[in-house]
């Protein structure tokens, strides 16, 4: 899926990612998802960005090895997982000074027990739901990542 | 972002379908198991949390996955059976059989729904089957809050360790990581707490807390992989809430597509048929190569052959599915039909570590499934008959698996009322199958209600065959290399026992010649080989027949078979096809050897031939037909009447 082809340009919207992606070195984005097809679809979608690299996490506490063993510029958490619920994992790198700037997106099924606010109040940076758009989701972790 | 068509992503994650029905059908194995489980603890009062929490996580993610690929029945489905999970998980419903019953009702439908995604045809229903878990989610049943059982109670004489893992990239490339640890520690004993901490210079490290038999000397082999221990301290918070015990280990498992295996299967064949090649130019090279270069040639020839067969059996191992999977669909069938038919049976599972080739579960699936139904619907007695017999109230029926040899062998077990010899024989004798003396034995039984057209219970049947006869099932076990036999007692029950190949694609055969052509016979199929004297052979009723053991044995020229000439030497050879009475004798010109050969289906409709399996080919690059066994004796029985 093409994310900013010339049909996207036509319209007024700016072209976030496109651009955010230019300037950008290689960025390492830390996909955490118990699911393995939801893994591939948000790397997949990330694809869009250009110069990501993305490193997958199958549970909170892989996700925190991920963390110790290399540098990771953003996270995109999945709430609900076996070992370590998302929730932990947001409270774990808020509260340590090496990893507490790591931007976090949350991607959670809808309709999941922990609400908008609560994981904005824990330190996530963004709250999405699944079904998710892909396009959307790029555009957000490109603007972090830009910002950051 | 304002998308102007939400629904444009469709095309866009239709390039993950594949893995969605792969992941469906792991979380849908799971919830199978977690949910045989979960039976007994129907009305219990206190369940396994970990059981739970298992299958909410499936559901959970199954509603995820689906909502993405856009299957809302599947999306909805599994979001009411999360729900309902969600309520037992925190103790606000017990489980109770309405319960248990609109659960796997519900598993049963969402399998129907993503099938029915899978294979293009309509979306079935949900509407009731939702329905149902809303009355049940609401309903009035949660009177009694359940105790949650305590996993992790009898832990008095057993000691708590704390163990430190410190992560690094080195550990992680020898494969040492917070997966691999915790599966170390899981086999030590029972894990009760798993959680990052950072130490002093910011560093992450995982503290488990292990509680367990195993002394001190049993952590010391852990020490090397940078793990430090010690004895955990007594004042540790209980685990409770999110704060999460470690139930499974997603291990380092790639999924492969079977297609992908196919074709390793096949490059491995040729490698096969090339090392023959060799062999045989090994043989010519013999007379004019000086021996001492000739003989480390051949030795190097071997060498190969046998690093060929190694590599044969690895990959054959990873096309190796556990059978216990199918097993326990074959459960869920079984309640289903004991509740419909009102009868009580207890299922009995072994041996469902026996691992078998994906194809061939793939194949066996429908055979099974009517033969289980078979047991279900005539086999089995109802609670009423059964204690007229003094029999036990609950029917059993068992389902096993072993692998012996090269074989893997599947019983089919009953302790109903077995099959009733003179109501075969009326039957058979009614549709003018002529099954000749009253006497039959289990063979002749089997071969008999594996006729083509042949049912005791032309009503029963359609119900619990679903169209599908004994001779479907005789056939589709004989055409995957495989045969089927049967035990049978009145009174006592019926056991099927279906032996099958472990693999397909590479097969044991001996290579045979008439009149010249050559042949392929699996050799899993012949019994023993025979040399005869053509002078000894005698005609009965128009068949040729020979002695053998003590009996007769009907011959099945195969130059008369394939309309060749017939032209016959002082001796031939037979090879004996088949069990006991129902044996027959292929006669062949001459036995050429014994080849490993890689089979071949012959898929054009215009060169498939009766009696011919597919075709191979050997050393010299020229194709050899491939016998079809079962069609050949099926002829043999045949063209007797």
């Amino acid at each position: 899926l093409p994310l900013c082809p010339h049909d996207l340009a036509k319209s007024q919207r700016k072209c976030v990612s496109a651009e955010v992606s230019d300037k950008l070195k290689t960025n390492n984005i830390l996909v955490v998802d118990d699911s393995p097809t939801m893994r591939r679809m948000v790397i997949t979608s990330l694809g869009a960005l250009g110069k990501v690299k993305s490193t997958q996490a199958g549970s909170g506490l892989e996700a925190i090895e991920r963390l110790a063993i290399e540098p990771v510029d953003l996270m995109v958490l999945d709430l609900n997982m076996p070992d370590m619920h998302g929730m932990e994992v947001i409270g774990f790198v808020r509260s340590h000074q090496a990893y507490r700037d790591i931007p976090i997106v949350v991607l959670t099924t809808k309709g999941e027990e922990t609400s908008r606010t609560e994981a904005l109040a824990a330190g996530a940076n963004r709250y999405l739901t699944k079904p998710f758009d892909p396009r959307q989701l790029a555009d957000v972790v490109g603007s972090l990542l830009n910002a950051s | 972002m304002d998308d102007p068509n939400p629904d444009n992503h469709g095309e866009f994650f239709d390039q993950f379908l594949d893995d969605y029905y792969v992941e469906c059908d792991e979380h849908l194995v799971s919830i199978r198991r977690s949910l045989v489980t979960l039976e007994d603890e129907v009305d219990a009062g206190a369940i396994d949390r970990a059981l739970l929490d298992n299958l909410f996580r499936s559901f959970h993610t199954l509603k995820g996955i689906s909502g993405m690929v856009g299957l809302g029945e599947a999306e909805q489905l599994a979001h009411h059976l999360e729900s309902y999970l969600r309520e037992l998980r925190e103790g606000s419903l017990s489980l109770s059989a309405p319960g248990f019953e609109a659960l796997v009702a519900g598993v049963s439908l969402l399998e129907s729904v993503i099938n029915a995604r899978r294979n293009d045809q309509a979306i079935p229903s949900i509407h009731e089957a939702v329905g149902r878990l809303q009355t049940i989610s609401s309903g009035p049943e949660s009177a009694v809050a359940p105790a949650k059982r305590d996993s992790s109670t009898n832990e008095s004489t057993r000691i708590r360790w704390q163990v430190e893992f410190t992560p690094t990239a080195e550990l992680a490339e020898r494969g040492v990581n917070v997966n691999s640890v915790r599966s170390r520690l899981q086999e030590l004993g029972q894990l009760v707490q798993a959680k990052p901490v950072v130490k002093g210079a910011g560093e992450i490290a995982f503290e488990f807390i292990v509680v367990t038999d195993a002394d001190e000397k049993d952590f010391t082999g852990l020490e090397a992989d940078g793990l430090t221990f010690k004895p955990a301290p007594i004042e540790q918070a209980p685990v409770t809430g999110r704060q999460s015990v470690p139930t499974i280990a997603p291990a380092s498992v790639v999924r492969v597509d079977l297609d992908r295996l196919d074709e390793l299967m096949r490059i491995i064949g040729e490698l096969v048929t090339s090392r023959t090649r060799l062999d045989d130019q090994l043989t010519d090279l013999k007379r004019v190569a000086p021996p001492a270069l000739w003989r480390s040639l051949q030795e190097t020839s071997l060498t190969v052959g046998r690093q060929l067969r190694d590599l044969r059996e690895s990959v054959m191992r990873v096309r190796m599915v556990q059978i216990g999977e199918i097993f326990e669909r074959m459960s869920f069938v079984v309640r289903d039909l004991a509740r419909e038919s009102g009868k009580k049976i207890i299922v009995q599972l072994s041996g469902g570590e026996t691992e078998i080739d994906k194809f061939l579960v793939e194949r066996m699936m429908d055979p099974l499934l009517h033969l289980v139904r078979n047991a279900v619907s005539h086999g089995l007695e109802t609670v009423a008959e059964r204690e007229a017999q003094r029999k036990r109230t609950e029917g059993t029926l068992s389902l096993g698996a072993m692998t012996a040899g090269e074989r893997i062998v599947i019983k089919i077990a009953d302790d109903g009322r077995g099959i009733d010899r003179n109501l075969v024989l009326e039957r058979a004798t009614a549709k003018g199958l002529n099954p000749g003396d009253a006497e039959i034995d289990d063979g002749a039984l089997l071969d008999l209600i594996c006729t083509p057209g042949f049912s005791t219970r032309d009503e029963a049947d359609r119900e619990s065959g679903r169209g599908v006869g004994m001779d479907v099932v005789k056939k589709a076990i004989e055409e995957l290399g495989g045969r089927i036999s049967l035990a049978t007692n009145i009174g006592e029950g019926t056991t099927f026992t279906i032996e099958l190949p472990l693999t397909l694609a590479i097969a044991e055969a001996l290579i045979v010649s008439v009149n010249g052509q050559r042949f392929a016979v699996p050799q899993s199929a012949v019994r023993e080989v025979l040399e005869v004297e053509s002078a000894s052979t005698r005609v009965l009723e128009n068949n040729e027949i020979i002695s053998y053991r003590g009996k007769v044995l009907p011959l099945l020229r195969l130059a008369r078979v394939f309309e060749m000439d017939d032209q016959r030497g002082a001796n031939f050879h037979v090879l004996v096809l088949g069990e006991e009475t129902n044996a027959v004798g292929l006669a062949v010109d001459r036995i050429l050897g014994q080849r490993e050969i890689v089979v071949r289906a012959i898929k054009d409709p215009l060169a498939q031939s009766k009696g011919i399996a597919g075709a191979t080919e050997l050393g010299d690059q020229r194709v050899v037909l491939i016998l079809d066994i079962g069609a050949l004796r099926h002829l043999a029985t045949t063209s007797r009447h």
